[in-house]
């Protein structure tokens, strides 16, 4: 398998099935795993590196995770191909920006991902498509009981897992659920929402995670905390308010239909309309009219267009894929463009 | 709001007084409210604003800032600057320093989720270990010693192939 080929599909998160896939688009976590008597990765020096890496690498494979597990390594590949596994969520934007010898496994659904030599030695991620937080840990926590007899993690019994920042230490768990709401944005009653998550302890991010900017009314929740509680107290937690965001945003879809259908078809169509018609779309522009279609679809306002392209299209319009797609490095002027003509010919697919 | 004092400049330093029931407003610039405020002209500097909410906010840095871990060479200054620490050892060199942190940070310092089956194993190892020593040595001290013969091989059998530290 090569980076290039899967440009033709995309991850198996991305086709809108499961449990409240209108509006949870997937459920993701990661565990933080460092291996013991090596310093962590700000510490340690090249030779170091290169061991761990081949030790991380090695024990993967031998741990038979999954049967088509494809190792990329990352010093070897061009920075388009690093921000093309970003936008899959297969890595991280560090791991990308990040230096010296690093890698990622992962497998052909790209369900399943293992970054080595990220911020701590071993990163492992799960993600799935709808709200499926328990599933996900059961898939996670099987991986890395396999890796755990194979590989000797630093831990503390006091401590727990023992990670690079203090911030991750104990379970090196982050869960975090991807939600899309537009009609909260709309009815300006996301703050709420928001407040309510940060109580619990719980941080609410965009798309692509720490320090990345919300487009497209899509916005991550997960938890702060990972010492202290368990991996399913901490699961919990999030499960416990996720259905109550749900149910607010399918109120505020309500009440916009109910309170002013014509506005909201109006915004929609002309949504529709744009993206099929546009002669250049920015990367912001896209994420907003996507938003609009999606919410449009879920209402039953559109019926011609799959939940699966829609989602697809959230991903596969991103600078990264573009410039994959076209097999170059493109301005951001030439991407608009590209950007256009990609979607008028997934879209025009759709009505023949 | 021009300052009530000089009326030319632009008043930066609201003061409310509180005389007897009457509550009175002040507006300044700066220059006007050193002059007539002689308690304002006790305005702590940054740096000593900075040193006292260090010492609020984290008092242990003062205790802790001389300490460096052996192991990665990482100093705790040099760790709440960068806020990555070195290598495991640094949870237990800094371990003063880190409980406050991580109850800020977590709202507690004890993990409870789950423990990887070596760690398990190796526990339940030392402590089959620690109830074998405390035999030998009854049995060293009634010198009863074919016995601690046997369970001298028995802790050599066990610890053998444990070559970890805890």
């Amino acid at each position: 398998m090569k980076i290039s080929d899967l440009t033709d599909n995309t991850g198996e998160w991305l086709r809108g099935t499961g449990p409240d896939s209108d509006i949870v688009i997937s459920s993701r976590i990661r565990l933080a795993r460092n291996v013991a008597r090596f310093p962590f990765l700000s510490r340690a020096n090249v030779k170091q590196k290169t061991e761990l890496e081949e030790i991380i690498r090695d024990k993967i494979k031998e741990s038979e995770i999954t049967q088509d597990l494809f190792y990329v390594n990352l010093a070897d590949v061009s920075p388009v191909d690093r921000l093309f596994l970003v936008e899959r969520h297969l890595i991280s934007r560090e791991h990308a920006g990040g230096e010296g010898v690093r890698g990622v496994a992962f497998g052909k659904s790209e369900t399943i991902s293992l970054m080595v030599n990220e911020e701590d030695h071993l990163r492992i991620q799960v993600i799935r498509s709808g709200f499926e937080l328990k599933e996900t840990w059961k898939t996670i926590d099987d991986i890395d009981n396999k890796l755990e007899k194979k590989i000797n993690y630093a831990y503390s019994s006091r401590f727990g897992y023992l990670t690079s920042c203090p911030t991750n230490v104990g379970t090196g768990m982050r869960a975090s659920v991807m939600l899309h709401l537009p009609a909260l944005g709309m009815t300006h009653h996301i703050e709420k929402v928001f407040n309510a998550v940060v109580k619990l302890g719980l941080v609410v991010r965009g798309m692509y995670g720490e320090g990345t900017q919300v487009s497209g009314d899509l916005y991550q929740i997960s938890n702060q905390f990972t010492l202290g509680k368990s991996e399913l107290e901490i699961i919990e937690i999030i499960e416990s308010v996720i259905p109550r965001i749900t149910s607010y945003e399918r109120m505020a879809r309500k009440a916009l239909v109910s309170e002013s259908r014509e506005q909201l078809e109006d915004r929609v169509w002309r949504s529709y309309g744009m993206l099929k018609v546009a002669r250049t779309i920015s990367s912001d522009e896209i994420l907003h009219l996507l938003s609009q279609v999606r919410m449009g679809v879920n209402l039953g306002i559109i019926n011609d267009i799959q939940m699966k392209t829609l989602n697809e299209l959230f991903i596969l319009t991103l600078p990264g894929h573009l410039q994959k797609l076209e097999g170059r490095e493109l301005t951001s002027a030439q991407r608009n463009i590209i950007r256009a003509s990609y979607v008028r010919k997934r879209l025009e697919k759709i009505e023949s | 709001m021009k300052c009530e004092s000089c009326n030319k400049k632009h008043a930066t330093v609201h003061l409310t007084e509180i005389v007897g029931t009457a509550k009175k407003e002040r507006h300044l610039c700066e220059e006007c409210a050193q002059t007539v405020n002689t308690q304002l002209a006790k305005i702590p500097t940054p740096t000593e604003i900075l040193t006292s909410l260090i010492n609020q906010v984290a008092p242990e840095i003062n205790e802790m800032s001389k300490i460096s871990c052996p192991v990665c060479g990482l100093s705790y200054l040099d760790f709440r600057s960068h806020g990555r620490l070195g290598c495991p050892m640094d949870y237990t060199i800094f371990r003063k320093g880190l409980i406050p942190l991580l109850e800020k940070m977590h709202g507690s310092t004890q993990h409870v989720g789950k423990v990887p089956s070596r760690a398990g194993k190796e526990l339940i190892k030392k402590n089959e270990l620690m109830q074998l020593r405390s035999e030998l040595n009854k049995a060293v001290e009634k010198e009863d010693y074919e016995k601690a013969a046997d369970l001298r091989d028995k802790i050599y059998e066990l610890s053998g192939d444990n070559n970890n530290e805890d």
